[in-house]
């Protein structure tokens, strides 16, 4: 059964449509990346998800519950997660406190109590390798810092899928790297699903995701196994611009893809 | 009959909405520009209608002298407390802009009851009454309007076709790039909060034109409400939706007056200071940015 | 369980101060006047403490709970005195007012809280204040703009003796509970997921609410506590002690104003702080009284702004950054 189900879902600003009857299935435990150009709408489609937005059209199952109209803070409980872009950490909070925050309102909300909630912080705050600024103001973090206790804080909740939006942005190579180690722990070890979110750091997704689901212009692309999705014309006319010439281009993203297996 | 009356209060509505609205164009020309909202709006109101008094019943001047004087003094008071207060705080979270603008109209309020003591005062002007068709006006009010016409008149082409006009815009707009185009936005602040407490101040004088009793150093605070009120009906940030706000404002208040005083039980005039409480409640369930602002 | 009790610590300096107030009032002849002074004040500015200080929202009409307090106050008493069998019961009925007025006035501010921020919610609170104020004037209820006079019902129904110790000690006495109720809840809610909740909505609501928050609850426990907190005062120092009320006499934005001193100078969010500031505005106002009477606010006007501008973290908060990483800073909170 599907975890995650998205029925036609679109959504409309005023005459721009930014979502475009996108259906996607998401199973327990898998790990699948949504990649697309610039407005390509996979925000926009994250914030559906979450509860920001409400879709048009369509309809948002998780878990086997219709939660399209649900308010967004009841989804966190569910078992939801969502990492943004952009950290946003309650900057006068701890960064203990802001990753207990976590575990207070997710899916332990109501067996916890604010000290387990520290505790379970502090092992997320390990498993990240923030044990050192546990009892920093969170607005005093690097920005790379401060995504990771995004991560922290949104695993601390104990989710069933994971949505990470640009979890790698502004990072460099190296990062990038132990990053995708990382989220592949976090994937075996949490046995949680994840959607990891890129618009081109491709390295974020191959190597990484099972399955990869290409947008642009909030329509859905392609959804296939990360190769064939990667390596599909249509994908990379999307992004060069032109179609591609067929042999130079199969060696050009295949050293990408290469690269990341060595 | 109740239509006379009906509809010499609604002109009566009308006219004092001018000022009204003036007043409000204050507020929204510091908030437009600086995003400061000034909690002390109504005891610079005050000023302007202490100003007004003590010209006509100490030097025998007109409240139409008192004009230039409350825009002087009023401008004045506002470079004051933009260079010591306001600007300090222009970074800072907007809870503390709230209550240092808060504790300003406290401190104004203080000093008019060290000055003048806690009494009720008022002036008369004995203009005489002009005669229209459906209603009898006394001319002070006319002048008030027509002031208050004027000076949004003025305020208009200043605003749109000279270049310390333009600059005030365009800081409004995006202070970022007005910077970067070679406006001094520093002095643009303070030259926008100083006509915005000179252009409150002036409305204080319209306003005893208009209500020439009453003067005391706690009158201002009715007056916040209503510019608030009026402010978020024509839209916290743009001066000519304030005015315009301001003649509905004063139109619906009256005619809310004229319904109320007919209802037996009932003091119609404090309930019609109440109803600006009721009209911000309103306008909150159906458009909390304001009808006419973005 | 030693880290839980150790979480209260903080608790002790101001349970000590309240203590130590008593008993100077209560001991030392003609103290107590001024010590009920600065009870009614630390009462008022930990009660605030908790609506601004956890929710980061400022109310600028927060007298309207202190006010609607004292009318619950009057009205119990006006209606209820005539019922010479509930005796010191109407005391009783006179809270239950105060604290059913005060609600309906929290959830209108919660109400609004959905819809505006900052400024406008902060003025859209002196919108309630004034517009109940005028209401009450303009409709004719709870006796208009004259008000309600009941000292007399009161003697009648309990007995001038009775009475005398209520208006000279048990009024007062309750402020004092009620300082150290609002003291401790302060600190239990900051403690608690509702503390957590609070920070996290005041620091980025949306974020909040996908992390799980139900942001709309916990400003309206807070907005409610706060609420009944300062109508318990009203009802208190001013219904229960004076014996009448009027609007023009309780529906006073200077009392809000007072409370923002208070917080500020002892600093905003924190425990101690309202305590603090309580004494210090306390005794300056009674000081002042003496010397210079009506000239309090003149004076502090300028000094919330200078404190605006300096200090903004009040004594208290430049304490806690000097005793940082001291065995002393699990007492300051």
């Amino acid at each position: 059964m599907a975890l995650l189900k998205l029925e036609n879902v679109t959504k409309r600003f005023g005459g721009l449509v930014a979502v475009d009857k996108i259906s996607l299935e998401i199973k327990e435990g898998e790990l699948i990346g949504i990649v697309g150009p610039n407005g390509s709408g996979k925000t926009t489609l994250f914030n559906v998800i979450s509860g920001v937005y409400t879709p048009e059209e369509g309809k948002v199952i998780f878990d086997g519950k219709d939660i399209t109209r649900l308010p967004a803070y009841k989804r966190a409980p569910l078992g939801l997660g969502r990492t943004f872009q952009i950290p946003r950490p309650f900057s006068s909070a701890s960064v203990r406190e802001n990753v207990a925050i976590g575990a207070m309102f997710g899916t332990l909300a109501d067996k916890v109590s604010v000290d387990d909630s520290l505790d379970i912080a502090d092992r997320y705050i390990d498993m990240v390798g923030l044990e050192a600024h546990r009892d920093k103001a969170s607005g005093t973090l690097t920005p790379v810092e401060k995504k990771l206790m995004e991560i922290a804080r949104a695993l601390a909740m104990r989710p069933k899928l994971l949505l990470m939006d640009e979890a790698m942005a502004g990072m460099n190579p190296k990062d990038i790297d132990d990053m995708v180690k990382f989220i592949k722990r976090i994937k075996e070890e949490e046995k949680i699903a994840i959607v990891s979110m890129v618009e081109h750091i491709m390295r974020a997704v191959a190597g990484l995701a099972e399955r990869v689901m290409v947008m642009n212009q909030g329509m859905k692309l392609v959804d296939a196994k990360t190769e064939e999705a990667l390596s599909d014309p249509r994908v990379i006319e999307v992004y060069l611009g032109h179609p591609p010439d067929e042999s130079k281009w199969r060696s050009e993203v295949w050293k990408e893809v290469k690269k990341k297996d060595e | 009959m109740i239509f006379t009356l009906l509809a010499g209060n609604l002109t009566h509505g009308l006219l004092l909405g001018g000022v009204y609205g003036l007043a409000t164009m204050g507020l929204s020309l510091i908030f437009g520009v600086i995003n400061v909202v000034n909690v002390g709006h109504g005891q610079f109101i005050m000023v302007g209608a202490f100003v007004t008094l003590t010209m006509f019943t100490a030097l025998g001047l007109s409240p139409v002298i008192a004009l230039p004087a409350a825009l002087i003094i009023g401008m004045a008071l506002g470079f004051f407390f933009f260079y010591t207060v306001i600007r300090r705080l222009i970074k800072a979270p907007e809870l503390t802009s709230l209550l240092a603008t808060f504790a300003m109209g406290i401190l104004l309020e203080e000093i008019a009851k060290l000055i003048f003591g806690a009494d009720f005062r008022g002036y008369n002007w004995g203009l005489g009454k002009i005669t229209l068709p459906i209603t009898t006006i006394p001319m002070s009010k006319v002048y008030a309007f027509i002031g208050s016409v004027v000076i949004a008149f003025f305020l208009y082409f200043w605003f749109s076709k000279t270049r310390l006009g333009t600059a005030i815009r365009s800081v409004m707009e995006d202070s970022e790039g007005a910077r970067v185009c070679g406006v001094n936005v520093g002095w643009i602040y303070a030259l926008s909060f100083a006509i915005g407490i000179g252009l409150t101040v002036m409305s204080g004088v319209l306003l005893t034109m208009f209500i020439p009793v009453g003067i005391n150093p706690y009158m201002g605070g009715v007056y916040t409400l209503k510019a608030f009120v009026i402010a978020v009906l024509g839209g916290l940030t743009s001066p000519y939706g304030a005015f315009f706000a301001g003649l509905i404002f004063g139109l619906i208040e009256n005619g809310a007056y004229t319904l109320f005083a007919m209802i037996p039980g009932v003091a119609p005039f404090p309930l019609t200071v109440s109803l600006a409480f009721w009209m911000l409640f309103f306008l909150l369930l159906v458009k909390p940015t304001g009808l006419l602002g973005k | 369980m030693k880290k839980t009790i150790s979480k209260y610590y903080p608790l002790i300096p101001v349970f000590a101060a309240y203590l130590i107030m008593f008993i100077i009032g209560f001991f030392m002849p003609g103290m107590w006047q001024m010590v009920a002074l600065l009870a009614f004040y630390c009462a008022l500015g930990q009660s605030w403490n908790i609506f601004m200080g956890m929710t980061g929202y400022v109310d600028f009409g927060y007298v309207t709970f202190i006010a609607l307090g004292t009318y619950g106050m009057s009205l119990g008493i006006t209606y209820f005195a005539q019922y010479e069998w509930l005796g010191i019961g109407i005391i009783g009925i006179g809270i239950i007012f105060a604290m059913f007025l005060a609600s309906l006035s929290a959830l209108l501010e919660a109400f609004i809280a959905l819809r505006l921020r900052g400024a406008y919610f902060a003025i859209a609170c002196i919108g309630i204040n004034e517009g109940l104020r005028y209401f009450i004037e303009g409709a004719k209820i709870w006796g208009g703009s004259e008000g309600l006079i009941y000292f007399g019902a009161l003697v009648q129904a309990l007995g001038r003796g009775t009475v005398n110790q209520l208006t000279t000690f048990w009024a007062d006495f309750s402020v004092f509970i009620i300082a150290a109720l609002a003291a401790f809840l302060n600190m239990h809610y900051m403690r608690s997921k509702i503390g957590y909740a609070l920070t996290a909505v005041r620091e980025d609501e949306d974020a909040a609410k996908v992390m799980g928050i139900n942001a709309n609850k916990y400003k309206t426990i807070a907005f409610l506590t706060s609420g009944w907190l300062g109508a318990g005062v009203g009802a208190m120092a001013w219904g229960l002690k004076l014996g009448y009320v009027y609007p023009g006499d309780v529906f006073v934005i200077h009392y809000t104003i007072e409370c923002i001193v208070v917080v500020l100078l002892g600093g905003a969010g924190t425990l101690m702080g309202p305590v603090i500031g309580g004494l210090i505005y306390g005794l300056s106002k009674y000081w002042l009284a003496v010397i210079m009477p009506g000239f309090q606010l003149l004076i502090f006007a300028p000094i919330i702004i200078i404190i605006i501008v300096i200090a903004p973290e009040g004594v208290v908060g430049l304490l806690k950054s000097k005793l940082k990483g001291t065995k002393l800073e699990m007492f300051i909170e």
